[in-house]
């Protein structure tokens, strides 16, 4: 298990205060932030090259925030790689096992298997120059993995690709993840990669922590405002507590006059009356009902009638705004694309949403 | 096709460089109307000449040696490390640069007639009118040089390479020579010629230093100043061709390790 306890960094202008990050043996953590937040000098710090003002890591039962960065047992996979230019792929893959004087012979048929993996058997006798930028990250992992380390960090492994590149090594990364389970620290700014690798999430913003948790739990439950807003969060609304009468009834809202009903497990403390809250309705869960189609109970605590102000379609989904009638409320709402043939929906036109109960959250 | 404008604007760039080339190739070229005569060919098989060849190259290397033994720990520093005092002593790397040759051979003059000048004489190494004064002046005239030229090459070198190779285990000391040096090797040799081209051909210092003692300490551009004191052009011709013959061959191998040791 990685621990990294209460890591306080400030350099320059970067401020980093009680860092606090815990990974499981085998856990894949995402440490998501702003770009310019100062993700890369933490992982610096967690490798030895830059002392951290105070904070103590460990790696298993071994303290190491006093180690130099050779005897850490840490590989690291920088943003722009930093693959040797003079040494040949074959050269840059064993440098890890050379450096850290291991046996060669016990590594060679780990270092065979993952080069099979990587599909760069034929890239061995090249020098870095000539790889294409997906062969290059290819390489830079795997000579990370080679000298099979304790703690993997990786710098914004999916930047500078091309789209089809990046899904590549994407499920390249899962694949090796799923296969050889190196413990890994990924620093990134990128949803679609913590969506797709991460178990574990931690939001850094501002110099410090704002949540850390499994990744559904965050990306649909965020614990503010802030990390909603970071998260991308569409259809943010500033909510008073209207009603709130004991464990069985819902919560009553109130935006702009409009009145929401939360089921109880959707908002995280006590909400007294008149109580300021945030509330957070996910786009892709809103439901533009179909004119004569029967509406199901669970459905009929959120209805809203109102106006479709503008359509704007993406490759998978379409983005539907939407205003209520009532209360003039702004909504974002994303259709599939089969889904929303099937609405024979209108810039103009009068229709009906309901909310799910899941696409509603709650934040104090 | 090009505008009259990006032609014109092209041609003036371009002329500017032939221009130049033109007035050195003309100096050089304007040498070669003395030679041939029996003077020359006396001057250059003269037991004299061949010791300030001897002497100017044996003294360039060692001067450029421990400028270079220094220069390269000290060039890694100013490039890599944040210190106390960085800026004065980036700032004292100009001295030379800024200080006239003659003025720099002055000052150790003055320094070896100081009490502890005049132990180190007494006690360790001659310098005064001495061969070792050749290459301390040399030295004094290219270390800061040598730092300078090797610390912009270290600069190129992405500090991200060294982290990585410090992560996968390697030492301080086995990421300098097994990724620092090769990266940068290329910047580092040509700083090295260059340095040591500075050193063959540095006059003011040594000759205030060291003398002008024929078959002593008469280096090359030294023996040229006498020859042409004593009105001997034939010997004068004779070095200046050989200065310059070693300075060509020598930008000739900056280019060549320019290309040999290149990645991108």
């Amino acid at each position: 298990m990685i621990r990294i306890e209460d890591l306080t960094i400030l350099f320059e202008s970067f401020k980093i205060l009680n860092l606090n990050i815990q990974i499981e043996e085998g856990g894949f953590h995402f440490l998501l932030g702003p770009t310019g937040s100062g993700k890369t000098l933490i992982l610096e710090s967690i490798m030895g090259l830059r002392k951290p003002r105070s904070g103590r890591i460990w790696i298993g039962d071994q303290e190491v925030q006093d180690v130099p960065p050779e005897l850490r047992g840490i590989s690291y996979v920088p943003q722009d790689l930093a693959l040797f230019p003079h040494l040949k792929v074959r050269e840059n893959i064993i440098f890890g096992i050379r450096a850290r004087n291991l046996d060669m012979k016990t590594y060679e048929e780990y270092v065979r298997v993952l080069v099979g993996v990587m599909k760069i058997d034929h890239l061995l006798e090249r020098y870095p120059a000539y790889l294409s930028a997906g062969e290059k990250k290819r390489v830079a992992l795997l000579r990370a993995l080679a000298p099979k380390p304790k703690l993997l960090l990786l710098d914004e492994p999916l930047s500078g690709l091309d789209p089809s590149i990046k899904i590549d090594i994407q499920r390249l990364l899962k694949d090796l993840h799923s296969s050889f389970h190196p413990t890994t620290l990924c620093v990134t700014h990128d949803f679609e990669e913590v969506y797709f690798l991460g178990d574990e999430i931690t939001i850094f913003i501002d110099g410090r922590v704002e949540q850390v948790g499994k990744r559904d739990d965050v990306f649909l439950k965020p614990k503010s405002k802030k990390v909603a807003q970071f998260l991308g969060a569409k259809n943010l609304y500033r909510a008073k507590v209207l009603k709130n009468e004991g464990s069985s009834q819902r919560l009553i809202l109130e935006v702009n006059g409009l009145q929401f009903s939360i089921p109880r497990g959707l908002y995280q403390q006590e909400m007294d009356v008149e109580k300021e809250v945030d509330l957070f309705i996910r786009p892709e869960e809103v439901m533009i009902l179909r004119e004569g189609k029967f509406v199901k109970d669970s459905l009929k605590q959120n209805i809203f009638e109102g106006e479709i102000l503008d359509i704007a379609g993406k490759e998978r989904y379409q983005t539907v705004y939407f205003q209520t009638t009532s209360g003039k409320i702004l909504f974002e709402i994303s259709i599939p694309n089969y889904a929303f043939r099937n609405l024979n929906l209108s810039v103009g036109k009068i229709v009906s949403i309901a909310l799910r109960d899941e696409s509603l959250w709650v934040m104090s | 096709m090009e505008d009259h404008e990006t032609m014109s604007f092209r041609y003036t760039m371009i002329g500017a460089a032939v221009c130049i080339f033109i007035f050195y190739l003309g100096l050089i070229l304007s040498l070669f109307y003395f030679v041939g005569g029996k003077g020359f060919w006396e001057a250059l098989s003269h037991p004299y000449t061949l010791f300030s060849i001897r002497l100017s190259l044996t003294a360039a290397t060692i001067a450029t040696f421990f400028a270079v033994l220094i220069g390269l720990p000290s060039a890694y520093a100013l490039s890599r490390f944040k210190f106390a005092g960085k800026g004065i002593l980036d700032t004292f790397l100009e001295i030379p640069m800024i200080l006239s040759p003659i003025a720099l051979g002055a000052a150790f003059l003055v320094f070896f007639n100081t009490p502890l000048g005049e132990l180190i004489q007494t006690k360790g190494i001659f310098f005064v009118f001495e061969v070792p004064g050749i290459v301390l002046a040399q030295f004094a005239t290219i270390a800061g040089l040598t730092t300078r030229l090797m610390k912009a090459s270290l600069d190129e070198i992405s500090p991200r390479y060294e982290a990585v190779a410090r992560s996968l285990g390697s030492s301080p000391w086995q990421t300098f020579y097994r990724v620092t040096l090769p990266l940068s090797f290329r910047g580092l040799i040509a700083s090295v010629i260059l340095s040591w081209a500075k050193a063959f051909g540095e006059f003011g210092a040594t000759v205030t230093l060291a003398g002008a003692m024929p078959g002593k300490t008469e280096t090359m551009p030294i023996a040229i100043f006498t020859a042409l004191a004593s009105a001997n052009i034939d010997k004068a011709i004779v070095l200046i061709l050989i200065l310059v013959a070693f300075g060509l061959i020598i930008l000739y191998g900056v280019r060549l390790t320019g290309k040999r040791f290149r990645y991108d």
